[in-house]
């Protein structure tokens, strides 16, 4: 065994945590066991561990015994790792040189009747955990520098939100958009639900607020096309009229929107009697045709379907919308909406759901397994409360089309190496907990990218992922855990490249070497998960305070 | 959780209430109360040793109800600050009555009877609102009879029978069934004191109990006091046994509940209560049935809603696949009652819109996917903040600055403002962060640091 | 000017603002009415979609 130390010694702490742990293991034993361990200089027993006193009696041991291992057996690192870590720190010994060894949730809680094994049970994790602190090697966290900008990518409500958020926070940010102007979908809309607000009003506020801001620098008709690093460190590269600027960067946004499916082929859509919702939009700003009196819409024209099985979200509410808009503009207009579901979730929504009804505007309930039929002038489609097909008289057909994912967000995904779904939009770092986060630190998500986004979302995402991203700019550095993967064998990497595939925070890279091609470790985005150093079949990689060597040593203990 | 309980930076004052408010964005002046626990929160270790051995029981409101916790308690096994709490209403020796059995158990001497509620006063630039909601009582709608009909649950009951470390470890044991099985318990440990006094009877006379009563009544024995006071222990025993009997026969065909139904829109979308809809529950039905399934292959779930509400990111597909892997059936239409049928079986009474047929179905147990309604303490808090509510008493926000309250510097998120799921909670909580840290931060201007 | 901040309720989105404040520097005091935080996502066992443990 490789021990770069001759002098070993560890000091072992058993708690009882109360009765938790002494309550049903026989600690005496437990006790006496541990001192008859190698390398155990010395051996105690406390009541709570984690409280002044057990904390105190750490710090004496290490100093008064010389210690330079410490392995308190109690709970479970997930609560208290950090505790006893640093209390080896303040009694000068590297806080790398601690090991927890969990006696209580994996072992007193789940052998409350077995008080013999359970014991067995306790020594052997004991020993394990004692063989493995005896290979533990001290390290130092990494620390990396994050440089003050934010990059934000499109300029749709989302990303706009995002860029003003950050800039009056006092952060320089740029904001790179691919269109002409800045603004995105809010540019094709008219007015914007429940309250019917001015969607060009409120885009020019925020165009004008944007442009006038002096920590924010804008590219329009322009690209990301090169953004190499990682948190706090991105060189990217955009490509702009005027050429390419290279603009170092510290965390970036995604905000790229989604795109309205445009339903060629599906119920005659012609986009002049059979349109869309945003073609709708178009139509209500300039103000409908005199000729206009019967309008049907139908939901779900190309959602939920094999092919894109999700639903879009945010088409119920815009077709309802709508239809009270043409009734606002043509009282006599007659508006159906032929739904699946009517997706008016939350209270403003439904409150306007509700006053659309009370306006006269009529719904009815198709089955996908038999979708009304757009034929000239008229829609039939089977009436499932009546029983029976009805004919619609139709002047105006409008297709509630779902969106869809950006053109070239998959581009956009492998430029930032983060994944997306099956349906083409951005995947967070978690659906539930981390919604605006990628797995990869400092790359962030906002509105439709991530998920089809209504403007009160966007607004609140765009607000969200600017929190979010703010982190790391206001610490100034990322402080790494240094438990990372390593390269701990140089010359049995062939630079295969598996793990830059299966790692899942983008934290590895192949470099061209004097050596020929190596595997590169980006630390500062590395989670020290341990996928590649266990899928690396050169046995090349390696995880910090997890080696093979350490991990056959707690093995070799255990088979004793 | 965790994360709070140790970040440097967060103060967590829990068992606490808002007192006053005074003053405005960047200068906001608040007087809290901390309420007394009677457990000193620096010496707690959260070890529990205290409610082993406290005497007094109480039902446990994390539980819903369903379950019983001591006098003394932890909120929930996980919670953060691990802090127990002494729950004045019940403890013996706050009633006045002696006891202290906590004090005596606690080695680590945290137990303080004499802790008074304190007083905090703290200065703020800007304040979050994340007050949360409470679950609609369907004790209201009279045609569900919840409360009445034992198997009829709500969705959070529900869940907390559903969970590992809930009061029944994760069996879906109904709750009519729950009962009987308290019932036979109880019996049984009266059973077993009235048998020792029968015994001493027997042992006496040397005869059994059965042999001696058939005598008895048919009339011998009448003079014998002895006899007398034991023919009437041997007839009170078997006003104990008898009963039992009976009931341990059929808590033998007791299984866990299979055929479930779930009833959307219980309180949401109803003129009588919350017009509006409440967003996450239909999801949540999908997700429980979908659960319930996991742990019983056999087990069927009618999901009853007017609308399926998949509205989120791979929502629509988890119904989908609901519905192929997991028996779920969705059923359009609002259930019209639930009445009670044979063997604790509700029967659910619903319009099939699809079909147009009324219908009646029986299942092992109903679940009411209940309301997200505004939380009690609404009112006065909004009050003592002076932010507006809007006209279901959910704070009142703008689309376009979703959470901005009326009030400046003071702003909501998560369900306080309006009922969400979880995702869009944890979105909004942080646009309430940051839009928090651009007023308390106004006016101070970032030194420019180097940028590369 | 106070860059304190006051966040009123522990549940999955109070626990989230103090997060994202207190990791920008910001000092937070955290108001929870019942003795733990946690809020009605700790009571829930499982969730949509991923059936993730809540806790």
């Amino acid at each position: 065994m490789p021990n770069k130390e001759d002098n070993i010694r560890i000091g072992v702490f058993v708690c009882h945590c109360g009765s938790n742990i002494a309550g049903y293991l026989n600690m005496e034993e437990l006790g006496a066991y541990v001192e008859t361990l190698p390398h155990v200089a010395f051996a105690k027993r406390n009541l709570y561990t984690c409280s002044e006193g057990g904390i105190n009696e750490i710090k004496k041991a290490i100093k008064e015994q010389n210690l330079n291992r410490v392995v308190v057996a109690s709970c479970t690192p997930r609560t208290h790792e950090p505790l006893f870590r640093s209390s080896c720190a303040e009694a000068g010994l590297n806080p790398y040189l601690f090991e927890m060894v969990n006696i209580r949730d994996q072992c007193s809680w789940v052998h409350m009747q077995q008080k013999d094994d359970g014991t067995a049970k306790a020594k052997d994790l004991i020993r394990m955990g004692v063989a493995k602190a005896a290979l533990l090697e001290p390290q130092v966290p990494i620390i990396s520098e994050v440089a003050q900008r934010a990059l934000v990518i499109g300029a749709g409500i989302a990303g706009m939100t995002s860029t003003l958020a950050l800039a009056n926070r006092g952060y320089e940010v740029v904001l790179v958009e691919r269109g002409e102007r800045l603004g995105g979908m809010l540019n094709q809309l008219n007015k914007l639900g429940p309250t019917m607000a001015d969607a060009s009003a409120f885009a020019d506020e925020k165009v004008k607020a944007i442009t006038a801001h002096p920590k924010i620098t804008v590219f329009t008709k322009a690209r990301v096309t090169e953004a190499q690093g990682f948190i706090g460190k991105y060189k990217v590269d955009i490509e702009t009229e005027s050429g390419v600027k290279k603009i170092d960067i510290g965390v970036i946004i995604v905000a790229t929107g989604g795109r309205l499916l445009v339903p060629e082929g599906l119920y005659n859509y012609d986009g002049k009697k059979v349109i869309t919702q945003l073609e709708a939009e178009t139509l209500l700003k300039q103000g409908l045709d005199k000729g206009v009196n019967n309008v049907v819409m139908i939901q779900c024209a190309g959602g939920r379907t094999k092919e894109r099985p999700y639903c879009s979200r945010i088409c119920c509410q815009t077709a309802v919308k709508n239809a009270m808009l043409i009734k606002e503009q043509n009282p006599q207009a007659r508006v159906s909406i032929l739904y699946r579901d009517m997706q008016m979730y939350g209270v403003e929504n439904e409150e306007m759901f509700r006053d659309s009804k009370a306006k006269g505007i009529r719904y009815i309930k198709y089955e996908p397994e038999d979708p009304p039929q757009v034929s000239d002038g008229k829609v039939s489609v089977y009436h499932s409360l009546l029983g029976r097909k009805i004919d619609l008289a139709a002047d105006l057909v409008v297709l509630s089309t779902p969106i869809v994912s950006q053109d070239g967000a998959e581009a956009t995904s492998q430029l930032l190496r983060v994944p997306i779904d099956d349906n083409g939009f951005f995947l967070e770092g978690h659906v539930k907990l981390r919604p605006l986060d990628f797995a990869t630190d400092g790359v962030f998500l906002a509105g439709s990218a991530r998920f089809p986004a209504n403007i009160r979302e966007a607004v609140a995402q765009g607000l969200g992922a600017a929190s979010r991203a703010s982190i790391p700019l206001s610490k100034g550095s990322v402080v790494v855990e240094p438990i990372i993967s390593i390269l701990a064998n140089e010359d049995a990497c062939r630079g295969c490249g598996l793990c830059v595939a299966l790692c899942p925070y983008g934290a590895l890279e192949i470099k061209k070497t004097d050596k020929g091609r190596k595997v590169h470790i980006i630390d500062v985005a590395c989670k020290g998960c341990g996928v590649c150093a266990s899928t690396c079949y050169q046995h090349a990689l390696s995880v910090n305070s997890f080696t093979d060597d350490q991990i056959n040593a707690q093995i070799n203990a255990f088979l004793e | 959780m965790l994360d709070v309980g140790r970040h440097p930076n967060i103060d967590l004052l829990a068992y606490s209430e808002i007192e006053k408010v005074e003053g405005e964005a960047g200068n906001f002046k608040i007087t809290v109360r901390r309420k007394a626990r009677y457990v000193e929160e620096d010496k707690c270790t959260g070890c529990g040793a205290c409610k082993e051995k406290c005497p007094t029981i109480v039902p446990d409101a994390f539980n819903e109800g369903l379950g019983e916790r001591k006098a003394i308690y932890s909120w929930f096994a996980q919670g953060i600050p691990s802090t127990h709490t002494i729950d004045s209403n019940y403890c013996r020796q706050l009633q006045g009555k002696k006891c202290g059995v906590c004090a005596k158990t606690c080695q680590a001497g945290a137990i303080n009877f004499e802790q008074k509620d304190r007083i905090v006063e703290l200065t703020v630039g800007a304040i979050i609102v994340a007050a949360g909601y409470d679950v609609f009582d369907p004790v209201k709608i009279p045609e569900y009879r919840y409360k009445k009909i034992p198997n009829v649950v709500t969705a959070i009951e529900f869940e907390r029978l559903l969970s590992a470390s809930g009061p029944t470890a994760g069996h879906l044991d109904r709750p009519s069934d729950r009962a009987i099985e308290a019932e036979i318990e109880a019996l049984e440990k009266k059973a077993a004191k009235s048998q020792k006094l029968v015994a001493k009877f027997e042992e006496q006379f040397n005869q059994s109990s059965a042999d001696f009563y058939a005598k008895f009544q048919k009339g011998e024995y009448k003079d014998d006091e002895e006899r007398n006071k034991w023919a009437e222990k041997y007839k009170e025993h078997l006003t104990i046994v008898e009963p039992l009997e009976v009931m341990k026969k059929k808590a033998e065909g007791f299984t866990a509940a299979k055929r479930l139904a779930f009833i959307q829109c219980v309180g949401s979308r109803d003129f009588r209560f919350y017009p509006f809809c409440s967003g996450y529950c239909c999801m949540h039905s999908i997700k429980e049935a979908i659960i319930a399934h996991e742990h019983g292959p056999d087990t069927t779930s009618t999901i009853f809603g007017m609308d399926i509400r998949a509205i989120g990111k791979g929502f629509e597909e988890y119904k989908i696949r609901g519905g192929n892997h997991s028996n779920i059936s969705y059923v359009r239409g609002r259930v019209a009652e639930i009445q009670d049928g044979p063997e604790n079986n509700p029967i659910v009474v619903y319009e099939d819109t699809k079909e147009r047929m009324v219908k009646s179905q029986e299942f092992d147990m109903v679940i009411l996917a209940t309301a997200c309604a505004p939380t009690k303490g609404i009112y006065e808090l909004a009050d003592k903040l002076g932010i507006e509510l809007d006209a279901y008493d959910f704070i009142k926000t703008s689309p376009l600055s979703p959470v901005d309250t009326s009030k400046p510097g003071i702003f909501v998120c998560g369900c306080a403002g309006a009922p969400m799921d979880v995702p869009e909670s944890v979105a909004q909580a942080s646009s309430a962060a940051e839009r928090a840290a651009e007023v308390a931060f106004e006016g101070d201007v970032r030194k420019e640091k180097a940028v590369a | 000017m106070s860059k304190d901040i006051l966040v009123i309720g522990g549940g999955i989105a109070g626990i989230q603002s103090s997060l994202d404040l207190a990791e920008m520097g910001v000092k937070v005091h955290l108001v929870e009415k019942l003795p733990s935080i946690g809020g009605k996502m700790a009571q829930l066992d499982k969730t949509f979609p991923t059936n993730d443990c809540a806790i």
